[in-house]
This record gives structure tokens, sequence and C-alpha cells, in this order.
């Protein structure tokens, strides 16, 4: 899978793709990778949405020749098709949010303010910040727009996704855990 | 009366294996966090940020189960029976979510008991203190070197289950969980363990299968971490590559991904102890094609900044290709 198709997708799944993009992934000569990565994305989505898995047997070819002749047929623009399409799936911040909070982590919330005036690195309300930040280039969530902050979310989460997978090994047992507790490599 | 006897027998020999020493205490940890059996309320905070859930967690039969309730905002629950999740969120349906929910408020931080800790921090016994009405140990974490935060945690006395815990940077606290009602008991109901009827089912195939290899990178390469830093096993990315990293406390993801529709700012960002470092990477053999690499992790901003600096893609066609597989 190219980098463009990959893109393609991706814009898909944020109802930004344009119907000659669209035609691409549908003309690609690996439909099932094209199928798995789609399913894929969507699995995702569908949790963050806790959406029932109206993805599990979907086509993504089938689903978005539909949508296109759905959007021909009513001489509306493909993109809307698309958009009223696959609302439900919408991938958003707040949604993220929401699981974020639920799981304990606060993906994307109760970020601190950082101040801008560059002197003395990041500036957090709550906390001075890390002596050693001076110098590190800062970002102030706050003026992100809406995509940015969706980004960013989706980093936080997987991140703790990623602790999920690291703390699962050693929540499987005492015994497996001391089993490993020799070697400092682990897994 | 026998009764009583034999229960003094018992406690007899654990009791004077009580550990003394800071190490003793954190080769507890972990195995009191999952095998001790109480229910609770506890309040973890980072950034401005306040939450507070309510726990019931038992082991029995050499099985874990935990249920989280939400007690602010949304009321969502997370059911954990074994390595499995259930995840409630009454408005809108059920999902399983295996591998997705970390085993408890401290699983990201303080499962990992297979690394050595000690080479990384210096652990210190601090004192006695009271949680949520038990005795505790204190038990300070100084990191040995700048790269990352250090770690402040209250065992109680008895089982060395975790009641509090701080991630710190020079007296500031970034991070905080603490219990503010506890109770450490023998056994628990099923009932405690129980799900609300009248809310759909559903269950999803895991959707973050766990890389073969882990710490593997196709196509990029990282120049630098800090030491004792080590490849975990991660899940796939949604797009793009990610790399998990820890060094027993501390862990940090990798994202390198070619560059989407959305253009991000360069820089960091930190909430409570989590940093994300984000910095765009141009290909060694210069394509044009610029590589979003993104640091997040409960390390600080420089750490976390040279890391994603360090990155470098060399096989472009090879990070692509892995998005496909």
């Amino acid at each position: 899978m190219d980098d463009r198709l990959r893109e393609t997708l991706s814009a898909m799944m944020d109802d930004q793709a344009d119907e000659l993009a669209v035609r691409r992934v549908l003309s690609h000569h690996d439909q099932q990778a094209v199928r798995d990565q789609w399913q894929r994305w969507q699995r995702i989505r569908d949790v963050i949405h806790e959406t029932p898995g109206q993805h599990g047997a979907l086509d993504v070819r089938a689903a978005v020749s539909a949508s296109l002749d759905q959007s021909h047929a009513e001489a509306d623009s493909h993109r809307e098709a698309i958009r009223r399409r696959h609302a439900p799936w919408r991938w958003s911040a707040v949604a993220m949010i929401a699981l974020g909070v639920a799981i304990g982590f606060g993906a994307g919330s109760g970020w601190d303010v950082v101040s801008g005036d560059g002197s003395d690195g990041l500036v957090p309300v709550q906390a001075q910040v890390p002596a050693a930040a001076s110098g590190v280039p800062q970002v102030t969530l706050q003026g992100l727009d809406p995509r940015q902050r969706e980004q960013v979310s989706r980093y936080l989460l997987e991140h703790a996704q990623n602790n999920s997978v690291v703390a699962g090994q050693g929540a499987v047992g005492y015994a497996r855990l001391t089993s490993m507790s020799g070697a400092a490599q682990g897994y | 009366m026998l009764a009583l006897v034999w229960a003094l027998l018992a406690a007899g020999p654990a009791r004077s294996a009580e550990p003394v020493t800071a190490d003793d205490w954190l080769l507890k940890l972990g195995p009191a966090l999952n095998m001790t059996t109480y229910r609770g309320v506890f309040v973890y905070s980072r950034g401005d940020q306040v939450s507070s859930m309510r726990i019931a967690h038992r082991y029995q039969d050499g099985r874990v189960e935990e249920k989280l309730v939400q007690q602010d905002g949304a009321n969502g629950e997370i059911l954990r029976r074994g390595s499995r999740v259930l995840c409630v969120l009454p408005e809108h349906g059920r999902i399983h979510l295996d591998q997705v929910i970390p085993s408890g408020p401290f699983g990201e931080a303080f499962a990992s008991q297979q690394v050595p800790v000690g080479a990384w921090y210096q652990p210190q016994l601090l004192g006695e203190d009271r949680v949520a009405g038990y005795p505790a140990v204190v038990i300070g974490l100084q990191p040995r070197d700048e790269h990352r935060f250090g770690y402040r945690l209250w065992m109680e006395k008895h089982t060395g289950l975790l009641l509090k815990s701080h991630v710190r940077h020079n007296g500031d606290v970034l991070e905080h969980f603490q219990f503010t009602m506890l109770e450490i008991t023998d056994q628990l109901p099923d009932s405690e363990f129980e799900i609300q009827s009248g809310v759909e089912v559903k269950e999803i195939t895991p959707f973050l299968p766990v890389a073969d290899n882990p710490g593997e990178m196709d196509g990029w390469a990282l120049g630098w971490q800090p030491d004792g830093f080590k490849p975990v096993a991660a899940p796939q990315a949604s797009r793009g590559q990610a790399v998990a990293f820890s060094d027993g406390l501390a862990t940090f993801s990798v994202f390198v991904e070619p560059t989407g529709t959305v253009e991000m700012p360069q820089g960091a960002s930190r909430i409570g102890a989590t940093t994300v470092y984000m910095h765009y990477a141009l290909p060694a053999a210069s394509s044009g094609e610029r590589y979003l690499v993104t640091v997040v992790g409960e390390i600080p901003p420089r750490t976390a900044m040279r890391v994603a600096q360090s990155v470098t893609v060399d096989d472009r066609n090879a990070l692509v290709r892995t998005l496909t597989e």
C-alpha cells in the first residue's frame, strides 16, 4: 500500500477524501490490503464511538461504491454522501477524551497551560517546569485546531494502549511475573 | 480456638518476613497489586484534571478480577476478568476492549517488575505515614539521571498494596494517585464484579495485535534513548509505526508516520507527568517527503525531544510497507 493510498483512506475516515482519490482506492490492485487497513481503523473508531460493529463484514469497495452511486444519483457532492454515511463513525476528540477519562487517563484533557514567553521554556500552570526543559520548543495545546487536537489525542490514547500491553504482561499472574524477573529484557 | 491458633501460626512467618529495606518493599509491589483483595475509592490527578474511581479487586483461584467505576462525569465502568477486559458506557452499549485498557490505575507504571529499577532510580525508605486509614511505608525513587522523573510510593505495611503514589520532579508533584477510601479484605462477593443488566453486549476482535518483535523498527532508527529504556511489546499504531520503551517505571512510545493531511506544530506539551513531543524528520535519501515523529511518555520534555530528534528515517519503502502488513 503506497503512501498516497494510505493517506486517501485516512482522509476517507475523516470524511475529507475527494472523489478522484476514492476512485483510486477502488481501483487499487490490492483490495485485500485496502480492506484490512480500512477495517482496522474502523474498529478503532467504533471502539472510540461505542458504535456497534457495523464494520464486521463491511466491504470497503461495496460501501464506497454505494456512496458514490448515491452521490451521483442525487447530484450531490460525493464528499457529503460519504460524510452522511459515515457520520456515526466520525472520529472526534471529544469521544476520545470521553474514553480516555473513562479509563483513567484523561487523554487530551486537563492539559497544563503553557506560557508562551519562550524565555524559560515550558511553564505549566500546575507545577514548575522541569529545569531541563528550557530550550525545548513548546506547543500550546489550547492553540491547536480541532483536527490537530484529535491527532494529539490519538497519540495519547495509543500510548496508553502501549502501556496497557506492558501492564497486561505483568497482570497475567504472579507466576508469570516472577518467571520473568530474572530476565531484565522481559517478553 | 483452634482456628485462632492456626491463624496465629500462619501469620507468624509472614510477619517475620516483613520487608525492611526499600528494595524489599519494591519486590513486593507488583505481586501485591494483583494478589491483594480490596475495594475502595481512589483519586487520580495529572495536570489540572482530577478524577475518582471506585474499585473492587479480588484475587481468587489464581485469577484477578477487577471492577472500576468512574465517579465523575460520564459513568463508565471497566470490568477485568483475567486478561479479558469489558468496558461499559451505559448510554452507548458495551464493548469488549481486550488488551486496550490497562490493568488498573497503577498498571502502566508499576506492573513491570521484571526490570531492575534500582539501576536507574535510587530507592530510599522515607518513613511511615497513614493513608485511607491504613499504615503505610513511604518509598522514594530518585532518578539517577535527568532523563526521567522521580516517584514516591506509599505501600500498605502488611500487604504491600500501593495506597498512594506521586510522580515528582524537583519537589513538584506531576501526577498523583491516592486511595481515599479502602477496605482490604480476604474475599469479595461475586456481586461486586457483575455488570448491571439491560445494556447491549458487543464483542469485538482485539484490534491491536501485539507486534511479534518488540522494538522492531522497520525503516527508521532511534539514535538515542536514555539508558535503561528497553523495547517492550507494543501494539501496532493505527497509522505508521509505534514502538514502546520502558525502564520498569516510566514508559514512552515513539510514533513514526508519513505526513498526513494535518500539519502539526513541532515541540513539547505536557499533561502532568506525560509529555508529547512532535517533530518532523526528513528521510536520509531525501525525497522531500517528511515524517512526523511523535514521542509520548512519562518522561521530561527534554528527554522526549532528544528521543524524537534522534529518529532517522532511512527506508521509506519499508515504513510504508508495514502499514499494510
